[in-house]
């Protein structure tokens, strides 16, 4: 594979593509939020439209045709760039993962997307967007080829590894979601607050291009429908979103499985953009469990994998879901399944009992002064605004008992609730620094802020527990210390 | 049992002075902000809240603030770990064992190089410590001795 290839020509279009979705933000407001401008000849919009087209369909292909890669002395070169040449070039050892996915485009054309993950950090990743699924075979054989020859250290041997190709992975699915849960993922996954955001940003941004007096001819017609059928257009509405919503997550999360192998986890999904990735399991930092407050009441969770690597560019490899749905009382014996270093009891030390007045007070710090606003310039109606007043109670009584922390063996859980409650569960060794902090009030009621850093994505995740016992702290503080700490210097 | 070591008293100096240089950014936007009040006829509010804000400042930034921290900063490093505490208001505790450090570097500012002094990084795979304003030999010394200490036990990410 020393001869540089370049990628499957459907890589225009994805160019195009690509160009446009990062043009859409530009275009609305340059041309659809000004609306029409007087003084400017019609044909000018279509003429500049036409030529911005036309220079992205160049630019794809000059982009496609610039884009070579090829396997060289152990590296993955990739030459590419328009004005500016960029070459990157990646020794094949320092290459953590490959990721394949493949998009809708790909899948018409029988091709696969791969991304090249090496250590996160600073480097940037490589990403070939469309090739054929043999080159992408042959591309991972070689990798691991090459990793295979620095662990073993014998060059004769990898030879024939070479030619063998596929290298023989024994596994097995440990997880598969079922159909149910997948429906009931997505259905409680929140995604349609996502969604009618985007929803109405769009209303708002297209109002004058809607044509919403011809639909109701005008706008006392509208009004004299009266409140019910109001109502009952907008409850429409927001269904509407909510199955869209629905909808998307189980498109995305569609046929989710785990497969373990030696040393590595592969997670795949997607129904009509199949998504696959490879984490190796040593280089897992911790987990994370989430219950939101749908969930939680019906006994679920969702579990992501902390995990040092993935790519800026590209933010999916950044928040990886282990289970997406699982019942709690089933994570302990399925995590044994795949990462038995994780299994722990879930049983924490709760924070004091004199935590909870400083809980509530936080709250009711930024609460009060809204209700005080609200009550006395909205009059009646801003009086409803005392209902924050129990919400906040509740809220502020829930984050109290949710917050704890357990230190079990190598293990180190710290849990805590912002809107819901999330419970980071890390091993000694991959914790990057501890820290605790107390403020004046705090020292006052011996208690203090705890805190632990492990490396996730590029960047770190910080479990925090607010208003832990001090003492507790310092358990927690010598539980993480070398245990030689005594003949220090 | 708080960490030993204090950062150098010279950083009591370098923070007043670089308060002083914050403080003077305000001066100067107040001044452009008074002309253009005269100039175009704002109304003098603003220029009211400016000024009570750059009093502030001054008192918390050149006088409370640098004392306040320079108490409150210790470290040691110890064989096995570092330990760094900080803080102003909310008193901060950090433990770094010496296995999780990825590299150090000594760093120097004007401000810093002008009093002979240095302020040490210490990274970690996720996280990043800074100890400000140390003696120039002995930030170096500390870097040399952190780097060696780390690097005798290696362990992935």
């Amino acid at each position: 594979m020393s001869e540089p290839k370049r990628l499957h020509p459907i890589a225009v279009v994805l160019n195009i593509l690509k160009s446009i979705k990062e043009l859409v933000v530009p275009f609305v407001l340059v041309v659809i939020i000004p609306g029409r401008n007087e003084g400017i000849p019609g044909w000018i919009q279509p003429l500049v439209i036409t030529v911005i087209v036309l220079f992205l369909i160049v630019l794809a292909f000059v982009q496609w045709f610039r884009f070579t890669y090829r396997i060289e002395d152990g590296e993955f070169r990739i030459e590419s760039g328009v004005i500016v040449r960029k070459k990157r070039y990646i020794k094949l050892d320092r290459i953590h993962s490959i990721d394949i996915s493949e998009g809708i485009i790909q899948r018409l054309f029988q091709l696969v997307k791969v991304n090249i993950e090496t250590a996160g950090g600073a480097q940037a990743d490589a990403v070939l967007s469309a090739i054929s699924k043999s080159d992408a075979e042959r591309i991972n054989a070689l990798i691991n080829a090459e990793k295979n020859l620095k662990a073993n250290d014998s060059v004769g041997k990898v030879k024939d590894e070479w030619d063998s190709g596929e290298e023989v992975v024994s596994a097995s699915a440990v997880y598969e979601q079922t159909l149910p849960q997948l429906i009931f993922m997505a259905a409680t996954s929140g995604a349609v607050g996502v969604f009618l955001s985007g929803a109405i940003a769009f209303i708002l941004q297209f109002d004058e291009i809607i044509p919403f007096d011809r639909i109701f001819k005008n706008y006392e017609d509208f009004l004299g429908m009266g409140t019910v059928i109001l109502t009952s257009f907008a409850i429409m509405g927001l269904l509407a979103v909510y199955a869209l919503a629905t909808l998307s997550m189980v498109m995305k999360y569609a046929s989710f499985t785990v497969l373990k192998t030696e040393e590595e986890l592969i997670i795949s999904r997607g129904l009509l953009e199949k998504r696959q990735l490879t984490i190796p399991v040593q280089k897992i930092q911790g987990i994370r469990i989430v219950e939101n407050w749908v969930r939680r009441p019906l006994g679920f969770s969702t579990v992501y994998l902390e995990y040092a690597g993935g790519s800026v560019e590209d933010k999916e490899s950044l928040t990886i879901m282990l289970f997406p749905f699982i019942k709690k009382k089933h994570l302990h014996e399925k995590l044994g399944g795949i990462l038995p270093a994780y299994q722990t009891i879930t049983e924490m030390t709760p924070i004091p009992k004199r935590a909870i007045s400083r809980y509530i007070l936080r709250k009711m710090i930024y609460i009060i002064p809204i209700i005080v606003v609200l009550s006395w310039f909205f009059r009646p109606w801003g009086f409803l605004s005392l209902l924050l007043l129990p919400l906040g109670l509740f809220w502020a009584y829930m984050q109290y008992k949710d917050a704890g922390w357990s230190v079990d063996g190598d293990l180190l859980l710290l849990s805590s609730h912002l809107f819901s409650k999330q419970t980071l569960i890390m091993q000694r060794s991959r914790i990057q620094s501890i820290s605790y902090k107390k403020s004046w009030f705090q020292s006052r009621k011996e208690l203090a802020t705890m805190s632990a850093s492990i490396k996730s994505g590029v960047r770190s995740r910080v479990g925090l527990v607010v208003d832990v016992e001090e003492k507790d702290c310092r358990t927690i503080e010598s539980w993480y210390l070398p245990k030689k700490t005594v003949d220090s210097q | 049992m708080e960490p030993e070591n204090r950062i150098s008293n010279k950083a009591l100096t370098v923070w007043k002075i670089s308060g002083l240089i914050g403080c003077s950014i305000t001066w100067v936007i107040g001044i452009a902000l008074l002309v253009l009040t005269i100039v175009f006829n704002w109304s003098y509010w603003m220029i009211g809240v400016l000024i009570i804000f750059s009093i502030i400042q001054a008192y918390l930034t050149i006088f409370l603030m640098p004392g306040v921290k320079w108490k409150r900063w210790r470290y040691e490093v110890r064989n096995t770990e570092i330990d760094i505490q900080s803080g102003i208001f909310v008193i901060k505790r950090t433990l770094i064992p010496m296995i999780r450090v990825q590299h150090v570097e000594t760093k120097q500012g004007p401000l810093l190089r002008k009093h002979d002094l240095a302020s040490v990084e210490i990274s970690t795979a996720a996280t990043m410590h800074v100890i400000p304003a140390l003696d120039l030999d002995e930030a170096d010394e500390l870097r040399r001795y952190i780097s060696r200490m780390a690097s005798v036990e290696e362990e992935d990410v």
